[in-house]
């Protein structure tokens, strides 16, 4: 039912909506009755538009001018106002205090979502529902129909648990804050879930620490990595006992919790002279490694770059600068030159030898007629030896092939200063 | 004078007095490079430096597992003989205390050995008054003038501070949400600062706090990877390692510019590490990719 407040709202705005051609009439001086028909003589093709089934309101009150100028404007399509400011005058999407807002809105590329005159689809957007989400998230809805285990609100769309502009309530655009999202539709007082959760309770935690919300290959959802103590449902490995007060604690903190079933891991993790900061720091193993299940390899939190990038987000935004991109940062393979745990090399390098560790991609460098290895000093530190890092940086430059300087020649002479001019 | 007047001369006074407010700029000029020890044992990926006002110097040469001893007066260099012990293996991080000792914390040994004058080991620092005194994994540490050590424990995500002896006499919680520290500084009125270059921050405790408040917001817009802190005279220092440099802030938290740069010859870096700063203002910076010492003479304008 609609409450009194909101019916005379609408009164209001029933009553006003017609005063706007006329407004519109005035204020350009037209000629009665050509207040939006004028546009028309010339944009002939806006017939078409207006017969689709969703039109945006104010062309379908013909009120062009609400959005251009129709004389001269210093914007795009003689549009009044920059880019989505012009949206922005009527359509206010994001909540204050937004603890999440979707990249197109931030970048005020409604456009890229939204028609702005006329489409077939709900809401002027330009292909209908899950369909237009799919154009970014192409991977996330393909993974999700794929799935053995499917979530029905993916099928049901997207806003189901998203909101499409901006969310004050959650992170990632979720309408609520988790696990409430969740136990809005799976009750947690019923004996099933205590059941299917081995009897902890877990109504107040995070579910998708264990569940892959867009579904998975596995049975209950749980994500497509799962952690054996939880795959065979002996969460007492890890928890103290179901039921008991203290039942989500864990029986020991960081390393020493792992220890348990990893001692030779993390034996010869901390063997090495080098140890990786977050192995040790913490909570530790967990700083990027998910303890129950993830959809990453080896029980990472996420894709190697988002784990590896949460910390050294500059070395890969050097990469995002540089003209030439070296392939495995491109892949995420951060771990093709760098033992994320622990090493005695420097840079926690995967091998001791630079030229033999880039070798293993560039073959040609074998070949390469420079002088590089132990014989070959460095003219610019005794205590160096040439290797391929003393020309190049692998994460990138600003000049090509990740050389330091703009030109060959430039390098060479901080060598060969005998054919510097 | 006139009301009017009274505030014309106090804002041109205000704006005369402006320019002795700002941050004074750093300049460094390279004095020396130091390569080898005394029997021309080339340093290998040093960390550590400490240095105190008599000229003393001591390296930590991480890569080949040793401490190097030198002495600077009159902005010459001499000594450099070795000290290589058993129990740390791979030094990393120095501190000199009132006693003259050496701590070393060591990266493989996960522990501070001191290590005296004369170059023998007195033991490691035991930690005294916390529940697990095992599981403390120093990731840091400094000593002030009075020998107290501020250490910053890795497992428990707390800068503890311990008498001279280890007994824990006071503990600060580092913030944990989105943060991990990698070095602490301590200045002579004990306010500790703690660096965190993964939510690229520093912050600082006083002397009487009971919990860190945060003076800088967005160190990494200017620096890219922090991982050493040094306080000296009012300013705070800090290593970019990834960026090859030094950014410098004030203790109330300004930026107040960057020194050093990329580079292989002398006066430049490649991965910098710990530095030390003198009462005479000469700067001892490991260069450790580089593998050596560099000092550069700090001016203040």
């Amino acid at each position: 039912m609609i409450s009194r407040p909101a019916l005379v709202l609408f009164a209001l705005a029933a009553l006003a909506s017609p005063a706007a051609a006329p407004a519109q009439a005035s204020k350009f001086k037209l000629k009665a009755g050509a207040a939006g028909a004028v546009c028309l003589d010339c944009h002939g093709d806006f017939q078409d538009v207006l017969k689709k089934p969703f039109v945006h309101t104010p062309v379908k009150a013909k009120r062009c001018t609400d959005c251009h100028s129709p004389h001269a404007s210093g914007f795009k399509k003689l549009l009044s106002a920059e880019g989505n400011r012009s949206c922005a005058g009527c359509h206010s999407v994001v909540p204050d205090k937004a603890l999440s807002t979707h990249k197109p809105v931030a970048e005020g590329t409604c456009m890229g979502c939204h028609e702005p005159h006329a489409s077939a689809a709900k809401f002027n957007l330009k292909k209908p529902g899950n369909e237009m989400c799919s154009s970014c998230h192409k991977q996330v809805l393909e993974a999700a129909a794929k799935a053995k285990a499917r979530h029905r609100p993916v099928e049901q769309g997207c806003t189901t648990c998203h909101d499409p502009h901006g969310s004050a309530k959650g992170p990632s655009l979720l309408k609520q804050p988790l696990p409430a999202l969740c136990t809005g539709c799976h009750k947690t007082d019923k004996p099933i879930f205590a059941k299917q959760h081995v009897g902890y309770g877990v109504a107040k935690s995070d579910c998708t620490s264990c569940h892959a919300p867009h579904g998975s290959k596995n049975r209950g959802m749980l994500a497509d990595t799962v952690h054996a103590p939880v795959a065979k449902g002996m969460c007492n490995q890890c928890h103290e006992p179901a039921g008991t007060p203290g039942q989500l604690k864990t029986k020991a903190v960081g390393v020493q919790l792992c220890r348990g079933c990893h001692n030779q891991k993390v034996n010869a993790i901390l063997d090495k002279g080098r140890v990786h900061v977050p192995v040790l720091e913490g909570i530790a193993c967990l700083n990027c490694h998910a303890p129950h299940a993830s959809s990453g390899k080896g029980l990472l939190r996420g894709g190697t770059l988002s784990v590896c990038g949460k910390c050294h987000g500059d070395t890969l935004r050097r990469q995002e600068r540089s003209p030439s991109k070296h392939q495995p940062i491109e892949i995420g393979d951060c771990t093709s030159c760098h033992d994320p745990h622990s090493g005695n090399a420097s840079l926690l390098f995967v091998g001791a030898n630079v030229v033999d560790m880039c070798g293993s991609c560039h073959d040609w460098l074998k070949h390469s007629s420079h002088p590089m290895g132990e014989k070959a000093k460095d003219q610019r530190n005794r205590n160096l030896r040439l290797d391929c890092l003393s020309c190049h940086r692998a994460h990138g430059t600003e000049f090509k092939k990740m050389l330091l300087n703009a030109t060959q020649s430039e390098m060479c002479v901080k060598c060969h200063k005998q054919y510097q001019r | 004078m006139t009301n009017a007047k009274t505030r014309l001369a106090l804002s041109l006074a205000a704006l005369l007095a402006a320019p002795a407010a700002r941050a004074q700029a750093i300049s460094l000029v390279h004095v020396a490079s130091i390569y080898e020890d005394e029997k021309d044992r080339p340093l290998n990926k040093p960390e550590g430096v400490v240095c105190d006002d008599q000229g003393r110097v001591v390296i930590a040469d991480t890569g080949n597992g040793r401490l190097v001893t030198l002495s600077f007066a009159n902005k010459r260099v001499t000594g450099g003989a070795e000290v290589r012990l058993a129990q740390l293996p791979s030094p990393a991080e120095l501190q000199l205390d009132p006693k003259g000792n050496v701590l070393v914390l060591d990266r493989k040994a996960r522990k501070i050995g001191r290590v005296d004058a004369a170059g023998q080991f007195q033991g490691f620092l035991e930690v005294k008054g916390v529940p697990s005194p095992s599981s403390v994994l120093p990731a840091a540490f400094k000593v002030d003038k009075s020998g107290a050590v501020y250490l910053l424990d890795l497992t428990s995500v707390k800068v503890l501070v311990l008498d001279p002896e280890g007994s824990v006499t006071r503990q600060l919680d580092l913030p944990r949400d989105g943060a991990l520290f990698t070095d602490l500084a301590v200045d002579p009125a004990g306010s500790v600062y703690a660096l965190d270059p993964v939510g690229s921050t520093i912050w600082v405790a006083d002397k009487a706090a009971s919990a860190f408040k945060l003076l800088v917001r967005g160190v990494k817009e200017v620096v890219s990877f922090p991982t050493w802190l040094t306080v000296s005279r009012g300013r705070l220092l800090v290593t970019d390692q990834n960026g090859h440099g030094l950014a410098v802030f004030g203790i109330d938290g300004s930026y107040q510019g960057r020194l050093l740069g990329l580079g292989w010859t002398d006066g430049l870096v490649y991965y910098p590490a710990q530095l030390c700063i003198s009462e005479a203002e000469d700067l001892f910076l490991a260069d450790r990719y580089n593998s050596r010492l560099q000092i550069f003479s700090m001016t203040v304008k």
